[in-house]
């Protein structure tokens, strides 16, 4: 038996494997296309998708629009079914696990449809009543901490208060699995602070966190492994700080007087090097010494070092057309 | 699969609980959010029925009896005119048979189409759907709100004609007017599952009024145009409008073997419509 009580939902014991939360096996979605009276087709939205997931991770998945982030959410929920491999939430196929496995599960949909006369306290109730009423009472603390008026007509609300109402009925029901897509979508800067404490006050409660993004600035300040995902493919799987140091930092230096190329060509890390009379640019990986130690010789009058966004990395990728292992195996380790 | 870890996490212990004292929330939900449609479909109704009947005592017997004189024998049976000059006769040609059918398949087809269909179209299906609770009770409940509103304006229909006949002292039987509203009831019920059902099966709404208008005119069609066709006994045999009025329910009563046609039109959609809901992906 298995049976036996235990507090460690965040860490397994040492030397076994831990936990898997969510699997999926070549995961392959495709989508019917066009009609009867068009040519049919299809779409691949999942390609073979490969992933583990671990009980008590924060965990990030990034792609850009189109990549198959909601396709991958939405077969887990059991919205889709896949065409062909194997996935399993909690330790079963999201088909058989069914409305027993969803309650276990808080989702936040990327798009989120609500219309109507009623309120959002009234929505909310409802949605905690179809839970059978499991986290009734935290609808109103959850409100208040998010600032959200349960008492204005859903209709009315605006994009970020409707995405409130949305991680409110996420996290009410204090689920062991948080599925989050797209999660901090219109809400200000200082909400999407209050949310990622959310998210790691779940994380210390022993719930797992599935979150999907197009910007690694969302989920980089609580995810510790990010995925990144094109065309329904895993392309690159790493903790946060290596892939952050992929990523790199767009450097600026603007100097004195005009500088020639020469010396910072081939310094180890400086990419796409660009030197246009005083004013140099490029991509930096890694440390910054060798760069910083030959503008030295030189007099700056300014300087910047930018943090990459997430599309940029993206570019990287896409500008590389070779295909799945070798892409990973180019972004070298 | 790691059956021999040693311990799991106490979280597990919840596995698969489903959540009890769910009640019916997702039909009282949605009749929550039909509330102000159901009011005004009701008045409208109830406002048409009214019309209606309060002209009768202005017209007259003899009056009809003259206006079908005039009409060619085949517009009379096209129209189901054929006892309009007594009062039960011009009950059920005007309101059972046409206006009350009429707008309640109006109601019927467009919410049948719009409450599953349309609002996966629309993605506001999509959250409870990600709850737990099983795609054929969404369906069920969705249906059983459709039901539940059906009966609110086919007792509003009641009621209305009831009330008017009583105040008119009209020569029509109480028990022959409900025995005459089960029958638009159940046949707009029907129309309105085949809706429901053709949207929940394809999730297009357009599918879904395409299915549950196409059939409620084919059968209306079959209905009015049978005693014109030599010989077009069985086309009439096989339209569902027919069912409900071939008993003449105003004036004898109600037609079982009519009615069980109407309700097993209504369970087969159901049937249909339940494991292809269960099975298909959603919001594609």
């Amino acid at each position: 038996m298995s049976s036996l009580p235990s507090t460690a939902t965040t860490t397994s014991p040492r030397g076994t494997a831990p936990e898997v939360v969510i699997r999926t096996d070549g995961l392959i979605k495709d989508y019917a296309t066009g009609s009867r009276f068009r040519e049919r087709g299809a779409v691949r939205a999942l390609d073979g998708l490969d992933l583990e997931i671990h009980r008590g991770e924060v965990f990030g998945f990034l792609g850009p629009n189109g990549a198959g982030k909601s396709t991958m959410i939405r077969v887990l929920l059991d919205q889709l079914r896949p065409t062909s491999g194997h996935a399993e939430v909690l330790g079963v196929t999201p088909q058989r696990g069914g409305p027993g496995l969803r309650a276990r599960i808080g989702y936040l949909p990327g798009e989120l449809m609500m219309s109507g006369r009623s309120t959002a306290g009234d929505l909310l109730a409802h949605l905690a009543r179809v839970r059978g009423g499991v986290g009734t009472d935290r609808i109103r603390p959850l409100a208040e901490r998010l600032t959200l008026d349960l008492d204005k007509p859903i209709r009315g609300l605006s994009k970020g208060n409707k995405q409130k109402v949305g991680v409110v009925q996420a996290f009410m029901h204090r689920p062991e699995l948080l599925i989050l897509d797209e999660p901090t979508s219109g809400l200000d800067p200082l909400l999407q602070h209050e949310f990622l404490a959310m998210v790691r006050e779940a994380q210390q409660d022993g719930a797992t966190v599935f979150m999907s993004s197009h910007v690694l600035s969302e989920v980089e300040l609580v995810a510790e492994r990010v995925a990144i995902v094109r065309q329904g493919r895993i392309v690159d799987l790493d903790d946060v700080a290596t892939l952050r140091h992929h990523a790199g930092q767009q450097v600026e230096l603007a100097f004195a007087e005009p500088v020639d190329a020469g010396p910072f060509r081939g310094l180890p890390g400086v990419e796409d090097l660009e030197v246009d009379g005083a004013e140099l640019r490029c991509l930096l990986r890694g440390e910054p010494d060798a760069l910083l130690k030959v503008a030295a010789r030189y007099r700056v009058v300014r300087w910047s070092a930018e943090d990459r966004e997430l599309e940029d990395l993206f570019l990287d990728f896409y500008r590389v057309p070779v295909k799945g292992d070798e892409e990973v195996a180019h972004r070298g380790h | 699969m790691a059956t021999d870890t040693p311990t799991r996490p106490a979280r597990s212990d919840r596995a698969g609980v489903l959540p009890r004292r769910q009640g019916l929330a997702v039909t009282s939900w949605v009749l929550r959010q039909q509330r102000r449609a159901v009011v005004g479909w009701s008045i409208a109704l109830a406002a048409v029925c009214a019309i209606y009947v309060g002209f009768y005592p202005a017209i007259g017997d003899q009056d009809m009896a003259q206006l079908i004189e005039g009409m060619p024998e085949g517009l009379v049976q096209a129209l189901g005119y054929e006892g309009i000059d007594t009062a039960p006769g011009y009950l059920e040609s005007t309101i059972f048979s046409l206006l009350g059918p009429a707008l309640l398949l109006v109601f019927a087809i467009g919410f049948g189409a719009r409450v599953l269909a349309g609002e996966e179209e629309d993605g506001k299906l999509e959250l409870e759907l990600t709850l737990p609770v099983d795609r054929r009770r969404v369906l069920l409940e969705r249906f059983l709100a459709m039901v539940v509103q059906l009966l609110v304006l086919a007792c509003v229909m009641v009621v209305t004609v009831v009330s008017m006949v009583l105040a008119l002292d009209m020569d029509v039987m109480v028990a022959n007017i409900v025995a005459g509203t089960l029958g638009p009831f159940l046949f707009v019920l029907a129309m309105g599952t085949v809706s429901l059902g053709a949207g929940a099966s394809t999730g297009r709404k357009a599918i879904g009024l395409a299915a549950g208008a196409g059939l409620a005119v084919a059968s209306f069609m079959a209905d009015a145009l049978a005693p014109l066709i030599e010989g077009g006994g069985w086309l009439e045999n096989a339209s569902p409008f027919a069912w409900y009025l071939g008993g003449e329910p105003l004036t004898e009563g109600v037609h079982w073997a009519g009615f069980g046609g109407l309700v097993a039109i209504t369970v087969v959609a159901l049937a249909v419509a339940l494991p292809v809901f269960a099975r298909r992906d959603l919001g594609v």
